[in-house]
């Protein structure tokens, strides 16, 4: 990734993390893949800073984390989306989809 | 849930710690590390199943997809340390909540105690903030001056004579400026306010104006509020034109006008403009003064006797850098020396001394005050004594709440820590309500103490008082929670209790043996203060119980100053004062009209003299008080002439000047009673020729501390008569309802002559004792608490002591011991206690009387009937106290307690 993007993707990062969850408690391994699938490749996060994210976000309190065992039967930590994380969400993406749109429009004017 | 530490099993303590030596890695860095582990491993199985790596390959691509592993595990670390700390703090705000609302749970379960409780801490309390608001704003604060600790008062010393702190005359000051080395600033100024009057539109009235030189301001660093200061072309003329107003001057006279710069007032005839505002809370170095207007001191040593003769002035002093107090001292007592031997005739008895500024405002209320600050801080003590020795009792019967309760889980440490909160809950409410009941006081205080304290004092409580209180409460409720919490918790860890004892209170041999030693300590602190208490009263009463050598009662007396415009002359005063004399005594109700320079016990002016029959010398020259006073004087006062006559009308302006001396001074100068006829000179002059005495009255003691009264001598007012005289009434009734009449007989003699002050001379007089009086009572208002607490402390003692030998003394009345035998053997269990608290006592009493010596006056510090006093005082409450408690014993009912 080109540093001018790093900083625009931190926030970006948070918002697709959140938006991993909505379905359910996943561990950070899922919430990578998902992003990965979901964005067909296009957007690939350096693992650790998505770690980093959901560190960061459990400590903000939009999250919460418990220790459970995967499918494989092994321990691992899953996060889960709270209440305040789920208003966060909404609130993120509608912000992030007006910033989308009016850049869009921005652009698309010849 | 949130989290993510494992449960431990619970082992005992020594293997767990063991065990927390072995690991290396903290719970939450091994929990990052699994985390970190299980994605390298999942991702490197599916690299192996999608991609068909090799697993070592798999496993370094997963590695170099993570990033950098070391990094990142650093950043997680810290992010989740600092959140376990949140939850933690978190955790500890919410139990500390917790706690508090149990505490007040359970101080609301025991209303009255708990009201109990609160008042005395209150009154605790409050008396201690209250005294350290005082000696805050008295001793600690910063006062009103750029870097005080430099400033220095400079004044003269007799050399062996009582005055010790005496003014200097203009040409020290002026031989002082050019000599000294050690000042970097020195600013004299008259050591006294003068009576000015100020007309304005309401009238004559008469302000407080201080002459100082311009430099006072520079020297003291004060900015101004308005304006500016004095300059010193200000006071180049001989006429001042520029005056400076302090702020309250400026509230009063211009309310607060900012155009007040500028602006002129007349003040004793001239106008003047006023140039500047000084700031809100100074304080100059004379205390009353409510203008200041510039002082020449060139212009008086125009007249070089004159120069050296008057002493009316002060001096203050800025330290130079490096030049401490005793270093100025050694240099200015040089300096007097020599001045001793320049001029021989005005300066060979003095030296001169060095007094820090606030040493000199402080004077000698420091004693006082601390002595109080001890007292309050003691009434505290007896306070958290009295509480322990309550919630003792408290937590003893609360013991089964307490067994049940480590029963279903709680550590020891809690409990304890929940019984400090329950006394912390009193403390802090009993705070509260001693700051208010502080606040109350103070304002009531600074009513009462106006002259009693020094003048920059603000007897207030600002925030560093009320934090001191804050702590103090707190402390206390430590001090007094302490003791019963851990008591109860190391007897619920104990085991067995919740066996079935005998209902109710059962005190352990521990707990009964530590509330004797509170009790008794309660008492010996209690003996010691009401000693104090006792030692202060009977000076105070001794003070006031000696005569003063007048009849004070029944007479007004009203302080008038003459305008010097119209009342130049000596002779146009005279007239003034025999008219407005013969308006007064035509008043009904008057039975004796006088006039006075100076009322009693506000005489402060002094004069040398020597008795003509002795060999004039420069040394050694004795001085006396100096009034003037009407011929009716003696009369009216009720002050006995014991030999020659009064002043009469043969005392002319311009015959000889006449003096009478008072018995003291007469017995001592003149034993062979020949003072009547004799010469005495005033004038240190040789050549001078020596005035007559003609009689000699009774002594008037015009200073209460004073054992002694001083020499006093009298002239006739005719003969000197002084711009500010002072009117004397003696009526049969009320005093006060003459004061409507005389004001319109001065009125119909002069509408120009203000009143400059007027009340009962009986005020006047007991006003001289506020300053002693008010640690006395406050003194006695702490020990009287201190009694009341004591009482209270031996009463629950005495009842908890019965209450829990009921059974026993059940069994034994059944048995047939009689009614007496129970009383005595109560009364021999608490009465031991008493009696180490009496004998600690005698050892506090010893403590405080060294402590007090300074104080007394007329008693001698281990004075037997005021001890004696105190001890009988204490025994009778105590007897009172514990009376009730020994009737029940005696009146148990063996069935009802034996069932």
């Amino acid at each position: 990734m080109s540093n001018d993007s790093l900083d625009l993707l931190k926030g970006t990062l948070d918002v697709l993390v959140l938006k991993a969850l909505i379905w359910g408690p996943r561990h950070g391994y899922a919430v990578a893949r998902w992003i990965e699938d979901i964005t067909n490749g296009t957007l690939q996060v350096e693992e650790g800073a998505l770690y980093h994210a959901l560190h960061r976000l459990e400590k903000r309190g939009w999250l919460t984390s418990e220790w459970g065992v995967s499918d494989a039967n092994r321990r691992a930590k899953y996060y889960a989306l709270n209440a305040v994380g789920r208003k966060q969400l909404a609130a993120q993406t509608a912000s992030w989809t007006r910033y989308a749109e009016a850049v869009f429009a921005a652009l698309r004017t010849t | 849930m949130s989290g993510g530490r494992q449960r431990e099993p619970a082992l005992p303590h020594g293997i767990r710690r063991v065990f927390r030596l072995a690991t290396r890695r903290t719970p939450i860095d091994s929990d990052i590390d699994d985390e970190i582990a299980f994605h390298l491993e999942m991702h490197a199985a599916e690299l192996v199943a999608r991609r068909g790596l090799t697993p070592a390959a798999a496993h370094e691509e997963a590695l170099r997809r993570f990033g950098d592993t070391h990094q990142w595990r650093r950043t997680m670390s810290a992010i989740d340390r600092e959140h376990a700390m949140q939850r933690r703090r978190l955790e500890w705000l919410e139990d500390l909540w917790q706690d508090l609302r149990y505490g007040a749970r359970s101080a609301l379960r025991t209303p009255l105690f708990s009201l109990l409780a609160i008042i005395t801490l209150a009154l605790g309390i409050g008396a201690n903030a209250a005294v350290f608001g005082v000696v805050k704003s008295v001793l600690l604060d910063a006062l009103p001056y750029a870097d005080a600790d430099r400033l220095v008062r400079l004044y003269g010393r007799e050399i062996d004579g009582p005055m010790a702190r005496a003014p200097l005359s203009a040409g020290t000051i002026a031989d002082l400026d050019t000599r000294q080395r050690s000042f970097t600033h020195v600013a004299a100024f008259e050591s006294q306010a003068r009576d000015a009057i100020f007309e304005g539109d309401a009238g004559p009235r008469v302000l407080k104006a201080g002459y100082a030189e311009p430099a006072l301001f520079a020297t003291l660093g004060t900015p101004v509020a308005l304006g500016r200061a004095l300059r010193d072309d200000d006071a180049v003329g001989d006429t001042a034109y520029s005056v400076v107003l302090t702020h309250e001057l400026w509230e009063k006279l211009f309310a607060s006008d900012a155009g007040a710069v500028g602006r002129q007032i007349r003040v004793n005839g001239i106008p003047r403009t006023v140039v500047g505002v000084l700031p809100r809370g100074f304080v100059g170095p004379v205390s009353d003064v409510e203008l200041y207007l510039p002082l020449n001191l060139q212009a008086l040593l125009r007249d070089p006797v004159r120069a050296r003769r008057q002493q009316n002035y002060g001096v203050v002093a800025r330290l130079k850098p490096g030049v401490d107090a005793a270093v100025a001292q050694r240099e200015v007592v040089a300096f007097a020396a020599d001045l001793a031997r320049e001029h021989p005739l005005y300066d060979s008895r003095s030296t001169m001394r060095v007094i820090p500024v606030r040493e000199d405002m402080v004077g000698d209320t420091r004693t006082p005050l601390l002595v109080l600050m001890a007292s309050a801080g003691l009434v505290l003590v007896i306070t958290c004594a009295n509480l322990a020795g309550a919630l003792l009792s408290r937590a003893i019967s609360r013991r089964r709440e307490f067994a049940v309760r480590v029963a279903i889980g709680a550590g020891q440490g809690r409990l304890v820590r929940q019984l400090l909160t329950e006394s912390m809950v009193l403390a802090i409410a009993g705070g509260a309500a001693g700051v208010l009941l502080a606040l109350g006081g103070l304002a009531i205080l600074r009513r009462l103490a106006l002259r009693a304290l020094p003048a920059y004092a603000d007897l207030s409580l600002d925030l560093g008082a009320l934090l001191v209180t804050a702590v103090l409460a707190l402390a206390t409720g430590l001090a007094f929670g302490v003791v019963p919490a851990f008591s109860v918790s190391r007897a619920s860890v104990e085991g067995g209790i919740l066996r079935d004892e005998s209902r109710g209170i059962s005190e352990s041999r521990r707990s009964r043996y530590l509330r004797g030693v509170l009790v008794a300590g309660q008492i010996a602190l209690c003996v010691s203060l009401l000693a104090g208490a006792g030692l202060l009263a009977r000076s105070l009463w001794a003070m006031t119980a000696a005569p003063l050598g007048l009849l004070p009662g029944g007479i007004l007396t009203v302080a008038v100053e003459l305008p010097r415009r119209s009342y130049s002359g000596a002779q146009a005063r005279v007239r003034f004062i025999d008219q407005y004399e013969a308006r007064l005594r035509a008043l009904p109700g008057v039975i004796g009209v006088a006039t006075t320079g100076a009322l009693p016990t506000r005489v402060n002016a002094h004069n040398e003299f020597s008795p003509a029959h002795l060999p004039p010398s420069t040394a050694n020259r004795p001085l006396a008080l100096y009034s003037t006073v009407s011929d009716d004087y003696f009369r009216t006062l009720g002050i006995p002439v014991h030999d020659g006559r009064a002043f009469g009308p043969e005392d002319r302006l311009d015959g000889p000047p006449a003096i009478i001396i008072t018995q003291s001074m007469a017995r001592r100068w003149w034993p062979n009673g020949d003072a009547v006829g004799s010469g005495i000179r005033l004038d240190p002059e040789p050549g001078a020729p020596p005035m007559t005495i003609v009689g000699v009255v009774g002594d008037v003691r015009h200073d209460p501390a004073r054992a002694e009264p001083e020499p006093e001598l009298y002239m006739s007012i005719r003969q000197a008569p002084w711009n500010g005289p002072v009117f004397l009434l003696r009526t049969r009734g009320d005093p006060l309802a003459l004061l409507p009449a005389a004001r319109r007989e001065l009125a119909e003699v002069d509408r120009s002559v203000p009143v400059r002050d007027a009340g009962t001379l009986e005020a006047i007089v007991s006003d001289r004792f506020s300053a002693r009086r008010l640690p006395v009572m406050l003194m006695t208002a702490f020990g009287a608490l201190a009694l009341m607490l004591a009482s209270v402390g031996v009463y629950a003692m005495f009842a908890s002591m019965a209450a829990a030998r009921e059974r026993e003394f059940g069994v034994r009345i059944a048995l047939g011991a009689s009614r007496r035998a129970i009383a005595t053997l109560v009364l021999v269990q608490g009465g031991v206690w008493m009696l180490v608290g009496l004998v600690a006592g005698a050892g506090g009493i010893a403590v405080v009387a060294r402590a007090v010596r300074g104080l007394l006056y007329g008693v001698q510090p281990f004075d037997a009937m005021t001890l004696a006093a105190v001890v009988l005082t204490l025994i009778a409450c105590g007897t009172l106290a514990l009376l009730g408690p020994v009737r029940r014993a005696t009146r148990v009912d063996p069935i009802s307690v034996l069932r």
